[in-house]
């Protein structure tokens, strides 16, 4: 990390748009063993965190979030915040008020969302590792589509103390790195309790190694709505996890998983509807101008000023969703629906290792087809993504082909708490495929 | 379903956002579509007994005892504030 490597940073950092905010120059002294990002979701006393939105222009915590505290103790340095979309409300970080990320591969396409600049920034420099956060997927789409590993920790694994809610029962902080190798070096450093956040406390120890994996399965339910191209690269995927690493492959049905993808947007809008009440031009970031106004008018116009399109309309989706009349159809049948699908991946995890689908159903799109994308089907995109998450399973994203010169990802998913298996399991794979990268700069 | 501007307005006066003509008739549709999508959870079967969580949480108590971990003056920094106090909106 000398002078020149800063330069190089800040020359990157242009052509692909991966830090919201970075580190003026690097550091005096050589006490730093290694480099890390954060997403800007998670606060740090040094840079401003904004999470992607115009309501957090300025905020500047007076504190770090648990992870970044505990990378820092660790020796790591921070490079800077990585660009995101807007509180997490994204699968192509294209909704940031402080500019896209582009993907490594192909500066014409999307890093994938919303932990995009963290994908980008994980691929493109050498030794990086890069702090994510996931609600639905945010960990494992980008790092699908900048063709790195990411891993998403059980729902509790990593405190959130420090973390700019979007759900609360949903979101977890994970890392983002080259190789699985690099993950087992740091995960450790940043799972473990914290009395600050009393969900991180009940875990069991984290204990990775080597662990073996017999069997996984594959449920036919992830098979639909596939590009060809991801379904070919993930068969050849398969067939080598069979032959060359002599695990048995079994297709199976989870049938819950049809319905994951509304029941997990009902509950990340509602959460986020209320997390995002604290927002009103008063203990964060932008401010709302005459306090003069009657407080319904000054909050009103401070919100409505800030938010971005998106997030007005999740805000609009969970207070729905949460009204009288609808909380029974839409807010508690989807918890119902969450247990559901719960129980149904314990079925399968009880016996297999692990349940491993497509990440995405395609590789990134470009820009000008994200902006004719509809609604409903950019949400749709990450119906591979959501039923994992919804249930708070740990999973990662490996790169398992290219098509076009571009990624595509393979999503292993394990039983709550067992890290150590997607760990171990994704080692193996990297012995028997080769990851190709972009150049990076070191 | 038909999402009538009405709503909209009403949703969007709950969560303190004040929306434009424009914005009213773009969301309405959307919300419109997203929420013929969720209707799909009508046919879903649930399980009687959830949780508000994906895993057990334990209720994790810390003793309490009197201590100020931030300064009061860097919470407040970025604050409207009047000598002490944190200055707001009318609230009648």
């Amino acid at each position: 990390m000398d002078a020149a490597f800063f330069e190089r940073l800040k020359t990157l950092n242009k052509r692909y748009v991966l830090f919201s905010e970075l580190v003026d120059k690097g550091p005096d002294d050589h006490s730093y063993g290694f480099h890390f990002s954060a997403k800007d979701n998670l606060c740090t006393s040094n840079f401003q965190t904004r999470a992607g939105s115009r309501i957090l222009e300025g905020y500047r915590p007076p504190f770090d979030a648990t992870p970044v505290r505990r990378m820092r103790e660790a020796g790591g340095f921070l490079l800077g915040k990585t660009n995101m979309d807007e509180f997490g409300f994204g699968t192509f970080s294209t909704n940031s008020a402080y500019g896209v990320p582009r993907n490594p591969f192909d500066t014409e396409r999307s890093c994938g969302g919303s932990s995009g600049g963290a994908a980008a920034a994980a691929c493109l420099l050498d030794g990086h590792v890069a702090l994510g956060v996931s609600t639905g997927g945010s960990i494992s789409c980008p790092a699908s589509f900048c063709g790195v590993v990411g891993l998403t920790p059980t729902y509790g694994r990593v405190s959130r103390y420090g973390l700019v809610d979007y759900g609360n029962s949903l979101d977890k902080v994970g890392l983002l790195s080259r190789s699985s190798n690099a993950l087992s070096k740091y995960f450790p450093i940043i799972a473990g309790p914290d009395p600050m956040d009393p969900t991180s406390c009940p875990q069991p120890q984290l204990n990775l190694g080597p662990v073996e994996i017999r069997s996984i399965a594959v449920p036919q339910e992830a098979m639909e709505n596939i590009h060809p191209d991801v379904r070919t690269a993930f068969d050849r995927a398969i067939d080598t996890l069979r032959d060359s690493l002599s695990v048995s492959v079994e297709e199976v049905s989870i049938p819950s998983m049809k319905y994951a993808l509304p029941a997990y947007y009902v509950l990340a809008t509602s959460e986020a509807s209320t997390n995002l009440a604290r927002y009103c031009g008063m203990r964060f970031g932008a401010k709302g101008g005459d306090i003069a106004l009657h407080f319904n008018d000054y909050f009103s116009r401070v919100r409505s000023a800030n938010f971005g399109k998106e997030a007005k309309r999740r805000i609009l989706l969970g207070t729905y969703s949460r009204m009288v009349g609808f909380r029974n159809r839409y807010y508690l049948k989807a918890l119902a629906v969450r247990q559901t699908v719960i129980e149904d991946y314990g079925r399968v995890l009880k016996k297999h290792g692990m349940v491993a689908t497509p990440t995405m159903p395609f590789v990134s799109p470009r820009f000008t087809d994200i902006e004719r994308m509809k609604l409903i089907d950019m949400y749709r995109a990450d119906f591979l993504t959501i039923p994992p998450n919804l249930a708070g399973l740990p999973h990662i994203s490996v790169p398992c082909g290219y098509a076009d010169s571009m990624p595509i990802g393979m999503q292993l998913v394990a039983r709550h708490w067992d890290e150590a298996v997607l760990l171990s399991a994704a080692g193996s794979w990297e012995s028997s495929f080769k990851y190709r990268f972009p150049e990076a700069i070191r | 379903m038909t999402m009538e501007p009405e709503v909209v307005k009403k949703v969007a006066g709950i969560a303190r956002l004040q929306l434009t003509e424009t914005e009213i008739t773009e969301f309405a549709k959307d919300l419109e579509e997203v929420l013929d999508y969720f209707s799909m959870l009508d046919e879903a079967s649930g399980v009687e007994e959830y949780d508000f969580n994906p895993v057990k949480i334990q209720d994790v108590l810390r003793e309490d005892s009197v201590g100020q971990d931030i300064d009061s003056e860097l919470l407040t920094k970025r604050m409207d504030t009047y000598e002490e106090w944190v200055r707001g909106p009318k609230l009648v």
